[in-house]
């Protein structure tokens, strides 16, 4: 499963970072890193609905908020 | 013709408690690859010694880069220098380096601590002629430069750092050129060197200096071109050719934005591969892309990249931070302060409709300021800069 965040400009100021820290630490902490790879990309033209992350080629819209419970809906039941 | 270019830089600290610099460092230009730097030094200090070095180094550097004579120079200072009503004499040492077409420079110092070269990053004495000229000895040299030659001109705040304090006598010219000779790195700006050299003197003086202290160098370097794109154009029929003049230009390739790199990523064909590492958490991480040198993010990477470059044209404080850091702006800093010479901005003028919020600081008209305020003072830092808009 391939998960790609957004670091643009815009996702940035959105708090792109904390998602990525998040992720990181969450596949960490479920041993998935054999699973589930992370990985960035600049502007995927959506920046209205920051923060961008897309799982799969699957749009999903987050916030350093949303995201606990993203990876726990999307990645988490999904690999199990 | 030579490839060869002079980066001029210096660095000054006042004396403890005065407000105005003794010190001046005047740089003329004399057409394209000639140039006059004149280091002076007015007796005492404060608003006197200011006056009489600033009337010095202008009345020097503006008469030799109209090539007159050095005789004729001294002898306007010593006639129009206000006199010192304590001392009853009218003061300013200096020292002039005429660089010629960049390959050779005319040396003339009076009463300056004598100017230090650093060849390959080894210590070259230099011959020198004495005369009088107007009851002043001044020393003269001409000497043929090369890549890599390191000219040190100072006053002599430099050579009585720590008297009486840390130090005996002062931090004599030998230190000093062992000092010099320990720091060398030819990546070195002249700007950075110079402020290591005073830096060094402020740390002997216990942070408290007794003298203004000055140190102006001067570096020979070869030209290097370094290209920076940011920001998609306004016409998106012009994609290619704006492209194109990009990637077909010498040197090293920069690109900044998101929307930017997807396009270059699409034009070469290669895959633009983002980092998720966060070197520093303020700035977005940087991408790779096959055939450019550096990809970055675009406002914030470039915000900070200003913010550098107006503290090193002042303080130089934050070279600690972008002198070794590996994030964006860090590199970009790097690459445009440090190896260009001469920087060729390509500059898109597309709006980028998500980032018209409010709520948002990266508007379209932050984004051009940014550009304008980067290439600003860049020129200050004495690079040549083109900015093309597409």
């Amino acid at each position: 499963m391939k998960c790609t965040i957004c670091i643009g400009s815009s996702c940035h100021l959105k708090g792109s970072r904390q998602i990525v820290e998040q992720l990181q630490y969450l596949v960490k902490e479920n041993h998935l890193e054999d699973k589930v790879e992370l990985g960035g990309t600049f502007c995927m033209g959506n920046c209205v609905n920051g923060v961008n992350v897309t799982l799969d080629d699957k749009l999903y819209s987050l916030s350093p908020e949303t995201t606990k419970d993203f990876f726990d809906k999307e990645i988490l039941a999904k690999v199990q | 013709m030579n490839n060869l270019c002079s980066d001029i830089g210096y660095t000054s600290i006042n004396k403890w408690g005065e407000q105005l610099c003794g010190d001046r460092v005047e740089i003329v230009e004399q057409g394209e690859n000639s140039t006059v730097v004149v280091l002076a030094d007015g007796m005492g200090s404060g608003v006197k010694a200011n006056i009489l070095s600033s009337l010095t180094s202008k009345i020097i550097s503006t008469m030799m880069a109209a090539n007159m004579s050095i005789e004729d120079c001294v002898s306007t200072i010593a006639s129009t220098l206000p006199v010192c009503a304590v001392r009853q004499v009218a003061y300013s040492t200096f020292t002039i380096i005429h660089i010629i077409e960049n390959e050779e420079a005319e040396i003339i110092q009076y009463d300056n601590p004598l100017l230090i070269l650093l060849r390959d990053g080894k210590f070259v004495e230099i011959p020198k002629t004495g005369n009088e000229i107007e009851g002043k000895m001044i020393y003269r040299s001409r000497i043929k430069l090369q890549e890599n030659d390191f000219l040190f001109t100072m006053s002599d705040g430099t050579i009585h750092a720590g008297v009486g304090m840390d130090l005996n006598f002062g931090w004599q010219r030998p230190e000093i050129i062992k000092f010099l000779e320990m720091m060398y790195d030819p990546s070195y700006t002249a700007k950075t060197y110079s402020t290591l050299l005073v830096e060094e003197c402020n740390h002997l003086y216990g942070g408290h200096p007794g003298d203004d202290t000055t140190c102006c160098c001067v570096k020979i370097r070869n030209r290097q071109q370094v290209n920076l794109m940011i920001g998609p154009p306004s016409d998106r029929k012009d994609v290619n050719k704006m492209q194109a003049l990009f990637h077909s230009k010498e040197g090293k390739h920069i690109v900044c934005g998101g929307t930017t790199s997807t396009i270059t990523s699409e034009y070469l064909k290669k895959p633009m591969i983002a980092d998720l590492d966060y070197l520093d958490p303020e700035i977005p991480p940087i991408a790779k892309i096959e055939g450019v040198d550096l990809v970055t993010e675009g406002v914030i990477t470039i915000s900070k990249v200003v913010d550098y470059a107006k503290d090193f044209l002042q303080d130089n404080e934050s070279y600690s931070e972008w002198g070794y850091k590996r994030d964006g702006a860090s590199l970009i800093a790097r690459m445009l302060f440090e190896e260009a010479t001469d920087i060729n901005f390509f500059v898109g003028r597309a709006v980028n409709p998500a980032h018209q919020n409010p709520n948002l600081p990266i508007s379209f008209n932050i984004k051009m300021r940014l550009v304008e305020e980067l290439s600003e003072c860049l020129k200050s830092m004495g690079k040549r800069i083109k900015v093309s808009y597409f």
